[in-house]
């Protein structure tokens, strides 16, 4: 009996059975993981924004001592037992008996600079009790992060105008007022103020353009004068401007409120540093819903704070895509070019086959690579020698002679384009050779043929072709650290001053803001939510993208069995 | 052309338009083409000048009054040069023109001026009383509109300057944190004094006092690094180390000998640092010397020699670099670098006698002094010395090291550092991180495409194939990010448990395998190709199964804590950043190229090969085993050749999964440095035309090499077997 199921098995391996369930398990591990990985960042990107209840725990300290905090959970995890000896460095008799593996809750407790830390690990089995008080006030404070407590009340310069209950409401429309307010005065601060300074420095390069050119001294004299009109003009503007904006800060500092811990200490917070306030756990979905949706417009169109772990990811997003733009502007008719010549105009010999045997082969070499010598050649080199020609009232500060958005935008076409050449190059193989023949039988020229019959056919593979190189440019990190990204830019690459466009500019982009963020940042814990926010835009974007390209494709292929048939 | 004849009819537009389309064409075309032999010929350009040797040229001569020359120095922007001479006079002269611009008398004749170490243009000097004093050239900017003015001046240091040492041998002074440190030697005696609290402007008060007696007499004296030390060396080669990390009371560091024993010593000199000493002898052999620490305490070891071939005269090394010149007896001058032991160049002095000599603190003028009143220049062309191809590829013996090693270090916060750029700890991190991650990739990608290609049902195939292939265009700094945040810290805390899915998850598929081939076969027919989608389940069951026994295990086997088991059992630390991180994301990343290209070969596969196998009988294993795989593994391979070479250039997953420190170690459990993770940390703050950004470009264009042949090789591959298809 056992002799035979022994054959049995033997014969059930010499089958390959076994084999083919091993195979279909590595194709299983491979679509887990790509599910998973997306999964995961849609799960935690999409978490961040939910306004979560807040807990009010009760739990012993290490000696034995009763605690509360309040704060979010923020996560949990299952830590060997040994492990977490050594961590905690307690002795073995804190730790149940029996028990392989503790189980502890990430507590975010915020209020940062009053009770550190602002995130606080909780062993679970010490904690007593968790209460969810439905008065707990959660602020979104404009540094420091968020702070949580009671709301105690409500004041106007010193005098307390409302308390307890009422308070609440009160500071809801005290905080609309206070939101009005800094709105105006962002856009004095970025609008005008930034303007005048903008001209101001104009005004100082001239200056020195004036010094190092050659004219007359009279004339220099005379320019001078005149800029020195136009200087006291701005300078008298520039007093008006922050005059009023002292003004308005002031306004914006006038009310204040008193929170209580959870510990019962009180904290004064001026309402010009709140953001938000919230009561989450009197929340019902709908207004958690709204709430969510508040807060993603918030993540995608403010700026950046507190070292760009808190606020929204808006200049990067704008970086990002005006970098993408201005080499898909670049890659496209180069990319195109090439393909054209290589299918269309060059002689097919064994120079072409080594030209498209090289192109391949450049898509195969490292992006970083491509950061070298985008930092190398066009910064330093090409860079350098345009500031020594146009820019030199500048120096020795660089214009163009430093990382921006214009190398950055050079360096990834040149990264991406031979993603554009092959692809053009597969639509125009398989353009039909009737199709051209019978251009040309028509008396078309070969550029007509090129421009009326090819192109428009190739059309869809080109697109497909862009479309993929802006997907990699959009997601490529690694040698934009070279070129021209930064943690944090001071101004975006276009605005209302003269030029419009600076693509000398540096420029943030979401790709290294996840690097930046999730791992720069001295706060990872604070951080770590909205690098998954960042991170779950950037796979969105992308997916986008591909799928874009994907459909384009299956479409092209359709066209052509219409042009087949 | 057959269309040329009929296109001299058409209109002069649309020909003018047609020939304009060929040339832009053509020009585009060469364009792309040009810029892609740019890249490598840029690199290459900026690599080139590391490997390129020195040259020496003669340069301009100045003649002053004459006068026995002590020492010649010329200031850090190489406008003015000073001359200090033994009647006590220093001369300023411009080194372009060579015009005196001063001259100051120090009122006493000397017999030494010495250079502190550390301490730009300050001198220690003696007269021939043993009163010894400090001086300082200084060399102030002034402005008047737009001319600049150089105003040299020369000051005592210390108020009421001159100090009585006595009768001396030799001395060295080191100077530094506010403290000065005279160290004499007369006879065998060895005397040391310490003025703390020195200031420039003030009195050097109240010395503390040491002696010490030597085993013998010695005629050179030098102070070691930051004067914890001192090093006598007698001319007939024997040498004695005094400890002074207690000047107060010297102690015995080291006695023994620095040249052969009937060999004459003709000049040392301290190398930048003072680690090291650099001895002369008169065989013309240059040897280079520092402290090791070893068994039986420290001791002076000779590192590495350079034959001048003719006896040695003068050592003069340079003040910012660990390199020397040196001048033989038959007036030739030799440029050496200690670290990558180079030859540099050999130049013909013009014949004089040198009574003193120094290379400027660029390293690119050379000035030598005669007693006849005439300083001689020599322009020295030598920018990257430091590099050869040892120091980049095999192990170097470093300064207070014990023994050679390979190491990347590229800056320090030390002036003295010596920079190790060996790139082989980097090589070697970049081929481990491949390694790893091909071991994850391979295996899953290949098997994957097999089934893929093979097995699948045609609509699971459809969904299955462009899913994969998307994570190839998911970014890398995501990859990198959930690695490094949410993968290493779970593996670190349930490393039993993944150890644990290695063995689980096959053992739970092959039994899913067993069950299904025990069901009746008309149950299991419909669903032949979906095994992949009715796997899941299972995947997910045995991680599940795994992570809830991974405690058990850990605590029954290894004492509940994984990593100290591992470091006490296996000698292996435990870095929460990683290979096997590396190795799982990185596998993660290159498993759609490998799959997507393998299973393009596989199932391009002609079918009537498959048919006929299948005809004679063969099962399907058996056929995808003996035909299938044979046929496709040009394909199969070029896959792999090309996720290899996607490994091996990938900078943000490694960046953020490792701790990216350079050490040469196979250990999954601790990380690496790549070559790509290096270039994006290092290059940002690399000084542009410096040794370190060129090595960096030589980085990149390694990486660009390596990354390059691999898909070259790819590619000839895959046209074999495109010609083999051809032939079937």
């Amino acid at each position: 009996m056992l002799h035979q199921r022994n054959a049995n098995l033997r014969t059930w391996f010499r089958s390959g059975e076994p084999w083919i369930w091993m195979n279909a398990a590595a194709v299983g591990i491979s679509i887990a993981a790509v599910v998973g990985i997306l999964l995961l960042i849609g799960w935690r990107g999409f978490a961040h924004f939910w306004p979560a209840s807040v807990a009010l725990i009760g739990y012993q300290d290490s000696g034995g001592e009763q605690q509360v905090v309040l704060g979010e959970v923020a996560d949990s995890e299952l830590l060997p037992i040994g492990q977490y000896l050594e961590s905690a460095g307690s002795r073995p008799d804190a730790v149940p008996e029996g028990m392989v593996q503790i189980e502890r809750w990430l507590i975010k407790t915020g209020n940062r600079r009053v009770a550190a830390p602002d995130f606080r690990w909780l062993v679970a089995h010490r904690i007593d009790t968790i209460d969810y008080p439905p008065d707990v006030v959660v602020l979104e404070r404009l540094e420091w992060g968020n702070a949580y407590g009671y709301l105690e009340n409500v004041r106007e310069g010193a005098n307390i105008v409302s308390e307890g209950a009422a308070a609440w409401a009160d500071l809801r429309d005290r905080l609309d007022r206070v939101d009005r307010l800094r709105e105006e005065t962002e856009e004095l601060e970025q609008g005008r103020l930034f303007s005048i300074n903008y001209q101001l420095e104009q005004l100082r390069l001239e200056r020195r353009s004036l010094e190092l050119g050659e004219k007359s001294s009279d004339a220099v004299a005379a320019a001078n004068a005149e800029l020195d009109v136009r200087e006291q003009r701005l300078l008298a503007d520039y007093e008006v401007a922050e005059a009023a904006l002292r003004a308005m800060r002031e306004e914006l500092r006038r009310d204040a409120l008193t929170l209580t811990t959870a510990g019962g200490q009180s904290i004064d917070v001026n309402l010009s540093q709140v953001m938000r306030a919230w009561q989450p756990n009197r929340m019902s979905w709908i207004d958690k819903l709204g709430h969510y949706a508040q807060s993603l417009g918030h993540f995608l169109t403010d700026d950046p704070r507190e070292a760009n772990t808190e606020g929204g990811i808006f200049p990067a997003i704008f970086g990002t895509v005006m970098m993408v733009l201005l080499m898909s502007l670049l890659v496209t008719p180069f990319g195109v070019v090439a393909a054209v010549y290589l299918r269309e105009y060059a002689h097919q010999g064994p120079f072409v086959r080594l030209i498209r045997i090289a192109v391949n082969n450049l898509a195969g070499v490292p992006s970083i690579v491509y950061g070298v010598f985008g930092l190398g050649f066009f910064v330093y080199f090409l860079g350098g020698s345009l500031d020594a020609l146009f820019f030199p009232e500048a120096l020795p500060s660089p214009t163009f002679g430093t990382p921006g958005l214009l190398w950055a935008s050079l360096t990834l076409a040149l990264l991406t384009v031979p993603v554009v050449i092959v692809s053009t190059e597969e639509g125009l193989t398989r353009i039909p050779r009737s199709l051209r023949e019978g251009s040309l039988a028509l008396g078309a020229t070969k550029a007509e043929t090129l421009f009326k019959v090819v192109l428009p056919v190739a059309s869809p593979s080109i697109l497909t072709g862009v479309i993929l190189a802006v997907a990699r440019a959009a997601g490529e990190v690694a040698p934009l650290m070279l070129v021209g990204v930064v943690k944090l830019a001071p101004a975006l690459p276009l605005d209302g001053n003269f030029p419009y466009l600076h693509l000398e500019r540096k420029f943030m982009h979401l790709g290294f803001h996840i690097y930046d963020v999730g791992f720069q940042s001295p706060n990872v814990e604070a951080a770590r939510p909205l690098v998954y926010a960042t991170a779950l835009l950037l796979v969105i974007l992308i997916i986008f993208l591909n799928l874009t390209a994907i459909m384009l494709r299956n479409r092209l292929e359709n066209r052509y069995r219409g042009v087949e048939g | 052309m057959a269309g040329e004849a009929g296109l001299s009819k058409l209109p002069r537009s649309r020909r003018l338009v047609n020939a304009i389309t060929a040339r832009v064409v053509a020009l585009g075309g060469a364009a792309v083409i040009a810029a892609i032999a740019l890249i490598f010929f840029y690199l290459l350009w900026v690599v080139a000048p590391i490997f390129a040797g020195a040259e020496v040229e003669t340069g301009e001569r100045y003649v002053l009054d004459p006068a026995e020359p002590l020492l010649v120095e010329a200031n850090d922007s190489e406008e003015i040069a000073v001359r200090v001479a033994a009647s006590g006079t220093a001369t300023f002269f411009e080194i372009d023109g060579g015009r005196v611009r001063d001259r100051v008398d120090l009122g006493r004749e000397l017999t030494a001026v010495q250079p502190l170490a550390d301490q730009t243009g300050m001198y220690a000097i003696l007269d021939a009383d043993g009163a010894m004093s400090f001086i300082q050239a200084t060399y102030p900017i002034s402005f008047a509109g737009e001319n600049r003015t150089i105003t040299p001046k020369l000051d005592f240091v210390f108020e009421d300057a001159w100090l009585d040492v006595g009768a001396v041998d030799a001395f060295d002074v080191h100077y530094g944190n506010f403290e000065v440190l005279i160290a004499t030697v007369n006879g065998r005696q060895l005397s040391v004094r310490r003025y703390r609290d020195a200031e420039p402007g003030f009195e050097l008060e109240f010395p503390q006092r040491g002696q010490y007696q030597l085993r013998r007499a010695y005629d050179r004296l030098y102070f070691g690094p930051r004067g914890r030390w001192v090093y006598l060396v007698s001319h007939a080669g024997a040498v004695e180390v005094v400890d002074l990390t207690r000047p107060t009371a010297p102690a015995e560091l080291y006695v023994g000998r620095i040249a052969a024993e009937d060999s004459r010593i003709s000049d040392v000199a301290p190398l930048l640092g003072r680690y090291s000493l650099l001895v002369a002898d008169q065989q013309g052999r240059i040897s280079q010397w520092f402290m090791i620490r070893g068994e039986f305490g420290q001791s002076l070891e000779q590192v590495r020699h350079f034959d001048l071939g003719a006896p040695a005269r003068r050592i003069i090394p340079e003040p910012r670099r660990k390199g020397f010149a040196a001048i033989d007896a038959q007036d030739r001058l030799h440029l050496f670098y200690t670290t990558s032991a180079r030859d540099l160049a050999r130049h013909d002095l013009l014949p004089a006698e040198v009574a003193a000599a120094s290379i400027t603190p660029r390293s690119d003028l050379l000035l030598t002094a005669s007693p006849d009143g005439t300083v001689q220049g020599y322009h020295l062309k030598n920018e990257h010395p430091e590099i050869s191809f040892s120091t980049l590829w095999s192990k170097i013996w470093y300064e207070g090291y014990e023994e050679p090693i390979y190491s990347w270090q590229s800056s320090s916060a030390d002036n003295d550092f010596e920079p190790k750029f060996s790139l082989t700890p980097l090589l070697f991190g970049t081929l481990k991180g491949a390694f790893y991650a091909m071991v994850v990739a391979v295996p899953v990608a290949i098997m994957g495409a097999l089934y893929t290609a093979y097995f699948m049902a045609p609509a699971m195939r459809r969904i299955v194939k462009p899913g994969i292939e998307i994570m190839a265009a998911l970014p890398t700094v995501i990859l990198g990010f959930l690695a490094g945040l949410w993968l290493a810290p779970l593996i670190e805390a349930n490393l039993t448990a993944v150890m644990a899915i290695l063995l689980v998850m096959p053992a739970g598929t092959l039994l899913t395998a067993w069950l299904w081939s025990r069901l009746p076969e008309r149950l299991t027919r419909p669903f032949g190709g979906w095994y992949g989608l009715l796997v899941l389940p299972v995947l997910i069951g045995t991680v599940w199964l795994a992570f809830a026994l991974g405690p058990w295990i850990e605590l029954s086997l290894f004492g509940g804590n994984a990593q100290a088991w591992i470091l006490e059992n296996l000698g292996l630390n435990y870095d929460q950043r990683n290979a096997l991180v590396v190795g799982l994301a990185m596998g993660l990343a290159v498993i759609p190229t490998i799959f997507s290209i393998a299973e393009d070969a596989i199932y391009g596969v002609p079918t009537h090969l498959i048919n006929g196998s299948l005809a004679l009988g063969a099962t399907p294993w058996q056929t995808l085993m003996r035909v299938v795989i044979l046929t496709a593994s040009p394909g199969i391979f070029s896959a792999v050749m090309i996720g290899l070479g996607r490994a091996v250039g990938e900078t943000m997953i490694v960046l953020m999964a490792t701790g990216n420190t350079p050490v040469m170690d196979m250990n999954i459990f601790e990380g690496m440095r790549t070559f790509a993770a290096n270039i994006a940390v290092e290059l940002p703050e690399s000084e542009v035309g410096s040794t370190h950004y060129r090595i960096l470009f030589l980085a990149a264009m390694v990486l660009f090499l390596l990354t390059f042949v691999f898909n070259t090789v790819a590619e000839l591959v895959r046209q074999r077997l495109r010609t083999r298809y051809g032939n079937l």
